[in-house]
């Protein structure tokens, strides 16, 4: 008896140290990064060119190319993702196949973004001759991106409760209808926050667009909304330099004077953007599960 | 000579009476399986029109299977297989031919837990009939009250149609997926279980809804209270280890059962 009640109190113990430690080590980081950026970061920095010799510049382009990917990105993925997870969870029999359809996605979930980011330069970069560009960086993200789609998508289908599902198609309802008119409204709250989420995961990736996306970004005119224009911030063929990438231009490549004091700043706002995702994906998934359930 | 015209005149009278006897669904030899698992071993069951049939037995006994073979909810199920005869109107709902989609408008279901949508309490009654083709929206509102009102439910929900279904009571609940299934209009209703999550005040009222709902519809009803069965079933029938004990009229089998095992049952002593 005396051995039991000690061993528990150990679990307890060293469960929460663990706990503790990743917590430290996670405040520790946030901390790091944002007090040695936070200084640098003002409107002027956030709105205001970079630069290439002089001191001083800003990471406004940088800035837009990010969400500019992450929102072609996602209008890739999210149908993607959708359409992949309502097959895995209510059409796929179980069978071989789907056993080797499961296996492909999450070798893919696991390949690192580097590789995804070569075969990016090979197949969309160099094979269908579109260079470094925006349309280029958002299709690899997208490979990136999907199986974790997939599986968000999946899971939360799979979560609605049987009963719900049931009475749709004891009403009368076809398969599809269920699908569309009782399945995924339900997932829907869970759907969103995996979706949310994984718009941080995008946001904050380099490796897979150092060589699909570029590390250059032609001179940009944001007066100039026509798509095509060359020197357009909406045309998806120009290259462009995310946040994260001009990061890691800056820190290994740089020539600039204040280049510690660039990175510092934009590491800042890259950790506070991925941190608003993270914290809006909470808040407004159990909002919206809160809204569904009247609880 | 007066006697045997006597006895044929008994005789057809009784002939009589069987033919009036209104079937609405005729069940012959229903075998179910479950891969090699065989769940309900050729069952025979005539359903009367506008009664109330009620399956008893212990858990497993395959008296839900049974049930939900007849609007084909088990279709979908790995390894499910049925075979004999469920007539309704003279037609195998069996049939492969049989669209479920269809035929589960007519013959509408009802759970065991209440599983209304995450919607608004009148959305859960308008939306199936948008479903089924039902244009007008005032149209859909005027039936959601008709159908609101026939289960109780209207004047406990008529300042609120649209707050969230899920803040109903568990009873309210299910009544209101009665309501639902009612709208669309069928003529057989299928009841899982309707009150076994509910409190006892919540339960009388749904067993009171079902004595009301027996003259429009066919009602079959699976239960574990076997004082429900005796209060509100015509017909009952004892399920055991997937076939049927005994089926008889309600007042027969719960005064003087035929089969013992009906009567160890009924006393308690086991299942």
């Amino acid at each position: 008896m005396q051995r039991r009640k000690l061993a528990d109190k150990t679990a307890t113990v060293v469960l929460t140290m663990f706990a503790a430690i990743i917590v430290i080590i996670l405040t520790a980081l946030l901390g790091y990064v944002l007090s040695l950026g936070i200084q640098q970061v003002n409107w002027d920095f956030l709105t205001s060119k970079s630069s290439s010799f002089r001191a001083g510049g800003g990471i406004q382009d940088q800035l837009f190319n990010s969400f500019y990917i992450l929102l072609w990105t996602m209008i890739f993925t999210i149908p993607l993702g959708l359409a992949g997870g309502i097959y895995m969870a209510e059409y796929a029999k179980d069978n071989r196949i789907t056993a080797f359809i499961r296996i492909c996605i999450e070798t893919l979930a696991s390949l690192p973004s580097i590789v995804l980011g070569m075969f990016g330069l090979l197949i969309f970069v160099n094979a269908t001759g579109m260079g470094y560009s925006i349309l280029a960086g958002a299709l690899t993200l997208t490979i990136f991106n999907l199986p974790i789609m997939i599986r968000t998508c999946e899971n939360a289908l799979r979560a609605v409760p049987l009963e719900l599902k049931e009475g749709g198609l004891a009403l009368g309802y076809t398969h599809w209808r269920t699908i569309t008119t009782v399945l995924l409204p339900s997932a829907f709250p869970s759907i969103l926050t995996g979706i949310i989420l994984s718009c941080g995961l995008v946001f904050g990736e380099a490796a897979a667009l150092l060589y699909s996306a570029g590390m250059t970004t032609p001179k940009l005119d944001f007066g100039n909304l026509n798509p095509f224009a060359s020197d357009s911030p909406l045309n998806i063929m120009r290259p462009a330099e995310t946040l994260s990438v001009h990061i890691w231009k800056v820190n290994s490549e740089g020539i600039i004077p204040d280049l510690r004091d660039v990175a510092d700043g934009g590491a800042a706002v890259l950790v506070t953007v991925i941190l608003i995702f993270n914290i809006s994906a909470r808040v407004f998934g159990s909002w919206l599960h809160k809204k569904l359930t009247a609880k | 000579m007066q006697a045997v015209l006597e006895r044929e005149l008994v005789e057809q009278q009784w002939t009589q009476e069987q033919q009036e006897v209104d079937l609405c669904l005729d069940v012959t030899d229903l075998s179910i399986f479950y891969g090699p698992k065989q769940a309900v071993k050729n069952v025979s069951m005539p359903i009367k029109r506008h009664s109330i049939t009620a399956l008893i037995g212990p858990s497993g006994c395959g008296k839900s299977t049974f049930l939900r073979s007849i609007n084909r909810m088990n279709d979908g199920i790995k390894g499910f297989k049925a075979e004999g005869n469920i007539l309704y109107d003279d037609v195998n709902l069996l049939d492969a031919n049989i669209d479920p989609v269809a035929l589960r408008k007519e013959i509408g279901m009802v759970f065991q837990r209440p599983n209304p949508f995450p919607n608004s309490i009148l959305k859960n009654v308008t939306l199936p009939l948008k479903e089924h083709g039902l244009k007008s929206k005032a149209k859909r509102e005027e039936y959601a009250e008709t159908y609101l009102k026939q289960v109780g439910l209207w004047d406990e929900v008529k300042d609120r149609l649209h707050e969230s279904a899920l803040s109903l009571s568990g009873g309210q609940q299910q009544r209101l997926c009665i309501a639902r299934t009612l709208a669309i209009q069928p003529s057989v209703l299928l009841l899982d279980e309707p009150a076994s999550a509910l409190d006892p005040i919540a339960t009388a009222k749904i067993e009171e809804l079902l004595l009301k709902l027996k003259e429009k519809y066919t009602i079959v009803l699976v239960t574990h209270n076997l004082q429900q069965a005796a209060r509100v079933a015509d017909d009952t029938a004892f399920f055991y280890q997937g076939e049927i004990v005994e089926f008889s009229d309600t007042k027969t089998f719960f005064q003087s059962p035929k089969e013992k095992r009906s009567e160890d049952y009924i006393s308690g002593r086991f299942g």
